[in-house]
């Protein structure tokens, strides 16, 4: 059969050359790969497609074309190129080429644990500073996350400038749950009524994630590491007392809701000591229980605590 | 997260509509593909005729449907061209347009069907499934996957806020007889250059021009003033769209007749179900009603057209359009 306009388009196999394996992201193997007509470096996302007579999914479709969208803010990893092409077995497999960051945020905490060092309260309120506005970028587009960790942040270490990667994946690739570590990792960062079994999401599950990721930056630790859903409430609560309907109007009504153990809250300052006045009073505002409550990404970055950061660059 | 014509995020907050414009070029013909295609008479030829495939074959679904897809049959020409303008390659890119803009659109109505009724044909030629795919695998690439287009469709709300028509039901109706011009526009090769935004612009002008005239100055230079809006691209785009407007009031009022160059009407089922049954003897299924703002489109009525070449709708216009500019210096 001819194939119409059939100039050479390489596949993803003849135009990158891959040089390492670097990861196994929750979607599919990620490469540090070189693009041969640039000399370029690009993390490369490989993922097989769920086909049936339908081909490219409609979800995998319209969500890997939002990402297509929000290449151009500085806070979000840049999707370059999506290439279409076939594994070994004749399977489709689809490449997403990414821009590539040295590292991520949870390598960067995990070498300041090992030292022994703080990180410089400077450091953290910009890294802060540009996840919300990275965040209030996607939600001001009516995209969610849903998946925000230190693993997902990825960062220049020269330049300290933090991207959010995974971005929309969540829902563009169907995965069959895995019971990996990794897996369970992603419990800590999530909000209460995730948990808790509501079926409806907002932007404020985003807004826990950037509070828990906060917390860690001070303590150079998880705030809430819970190993079980059930877990990972208890450390929630323990802290931040059991919700009720006076504090949490509805919360007795989610799915997943039984009788807890009844703990008062505790002051956030036990949690994250070295923390100042006014980044307690922020941290607060992203963990309310109430999700409506909650602050946005946007009324985040016009807080106090972020009065005195030099924003120009960022 | 399902696709929408007039919101290619779905939940875009007012304050970043100011991305649509920094990424719509992205989602547009360029302007040297505008050039290089205008020269060439054989691909305008051949995008006519791909234009009709799609209407025919998609005319029992949504037409903001069709639409898409010849958005993508646009971008996907600008891109690649057409080597071989073969019958069964057209179809198959017409085809294959559809299944991707289904697949951006809709959820409720079974793939499969859409499939049967993409291969009925009276003898003609039926694809394999994997033909299609392998199709749509090189749109896909040649688009980019920038799948969530960028229309004049997304930019009218923002234009009608600018002139400060929001939630007032004229702004509903300048809404509506602009979305009309923007899908009878999408034929015109002439617009192929210019930003989804700036036709947008130049639709509510005309809009405007037409439905409200005392009212025209300032919605002008409320849209002009916009920074967002080149003067001049919206100058030379009102032109066009006017002349599109006006070939559509000149062919209306002579009970529907159409010469082959002049714009068919998208919404109107009744006549393209006719002319496909006529022509290529392909029996089109019964429209399934789809509720979409879209859908609500009206026919502005026709009260009277002026006879002979000289118009005076036409001088008229023209006039209006330059005392407006100049009142402006």
């Amino acid at each position: 059969m001819e194939k119409p306009g059939g100039g050479g388009v390489l596949s993803a196999k003849e135009a990158f050359e891959k040089l390492e394996k670097v990861g196994e992201g929750t979607y599919g193997k990620v490469y540090r790969a070189r693009e041969k007509a640039t000399g370029k470096i690009v993390a490369l996302k490989k993922t097989r497609l769920h086909e049936d007579e339908e081909g490219v999914p409609p979800t995998t479709l319209r969500e890997v074309s939002i990402l297509r969208m929000l290449s151009r803010d500085p806070h979000v990893v840049r999707l370059m190129d999506v290439k279409q092409g076939q594994n070994k077995e004749g399977k489709t497999v689809l490449y997403l080429v990414f821009e590539y960051m040295d590292t991520d945020l949870k390598k960067f905490i995990r070498s300041f644990r090992q030292t022994g060092q703080t990180v410089p309260p400077q450091t953290i309120k910009s890294l802060m500073y540009q996840l919300c506005k990275g965040v209030a970028f996607c939600h001001g587009h009516g995209i969610l996350h849903r998946d925000l960790k230190p693993h997902n942040l990825l960062m220049d270490p020269k330049t300290m400038m933090l991207k959010i990667a995974d971005l929309g994946l969540a829902r563009a690739f169907t995965v069959p749950i895995k019971k990996y570590t990794h897996e369970i990792l992603t419990l800590w960062y999530r909000a209460p009524e995730v948990l808790l079994g509501a079926t409806h999401y907002s932007m404020a599950v985003d807004i826990w994630s950037v509070g828990c990721i906060f917390a860690e930056l001070v303590t150079k630790q998880a705030l809430f590491p819970g190993d079980s859903e059930l877990q990972q409430l208890l450390h929630i609560f323990r802290l931040l007392g059991t919700p009720n309907e006076d504090v949490w109007p509805g919360v007795s009504k989610l799915m997943n809701w039984h009788e807890y153990p009844q703990w008062n809250p505790q002051s956030l300052s036990t949690a994250v000591p070295s923390l100042d006045e006014l980044g307690l009073d922020l941290l607060s505002q992203m963990l309310k229980y109430e999700p409506s409550k909650r602050i946005s990404a946007k009324k985040a970055m016009e807080h106090a605590y972020f009065d005195d950061l030099d924003k120009r660059h960022l | 997260m399902e696709f929408d014509l007039e919101n290619p995020f779905e939940n875009l907050h007012s304050d970043a509509v100011s991305y649509l414009f920094l990424i719509e070029s992205d989602h547009t013909p360029s302007q040297n593909h505008s050039q290089t295609l205008k020269a060439r008479d054989l691909d305008i030829s051949v995008r006519r005729e791909l234009i009709s495939l799609i209407s025919q074959l998609s005319c029992a679904l949504d037409p903001v449907l069709s639409y898409l897809a010849i958005n993508y049959l646009d971008r996907f020409l600008a891109n690649q061209g057409i080597l071989q303008p073969k019958p069964w390659v057209l179809r198959l890119i017409a085809v294959s347009c559809i299944s991707l803009a289904v697949k951006m659109m809709r959820t409720e109505y079974p793939f499969t069907d859409v499939q049967a009724l993409l291969n009925q044909s009276d003898g003609g030629i039926i694809f394999e499934t994997q033909t299609i795919q392998r199709m749509e695998a090189l749109i896909l690439g040649a688009l980019q996957w920038r799948m969530r287009s960028i229309t004049p469709f997304s930019f009218v709300a923002f234009f009608i806020a600018l002139m400060g028509l929001k939630d007032l039901p004229m702004g509903q109706v300048l809404k509506n007889r602009a979305s009309e011009i923007i899908f009878k526009s999408q034929r015109e090769i002439r617009l192929w250059g210019f930003k989804p935004s700036i036709i947008a612009a130049s639709a509510l002008l005309c809009a405007s021009h037409e439905l409200f005239p005392f009212q025209y100055p300032s919605f002008l230079k409320a849209i002009s003033d916009s920074s967002y809006v080149n003067k001049e691209s919206v100058e030379q785009c009102y032109k066009v769209i006017q002349d599109i407007a006006i070939e559509e009031e000149y062919s209306s009022a002579l009970n529907g007749v159409s010469s082959s160059d002049t714009p068919i009407n998208v919404l109107d089922h009744h006549f393209l179900s006719s002319e496909s049954q006529k022509t290529n003897g392909i029996t089109v299924a019964n429209t399934i009603a789809v509720s979409s703002p879209l859908r609500d489109l009206k026919r502005r009525k026709i009260t009277g057209c002026g006879c002979g070449g000289n118009n005076p709708t036409i001088h008229n216009s023209r006039i209006q359009f330059s005392h407006a500019k100049e009142s402006e210096k």
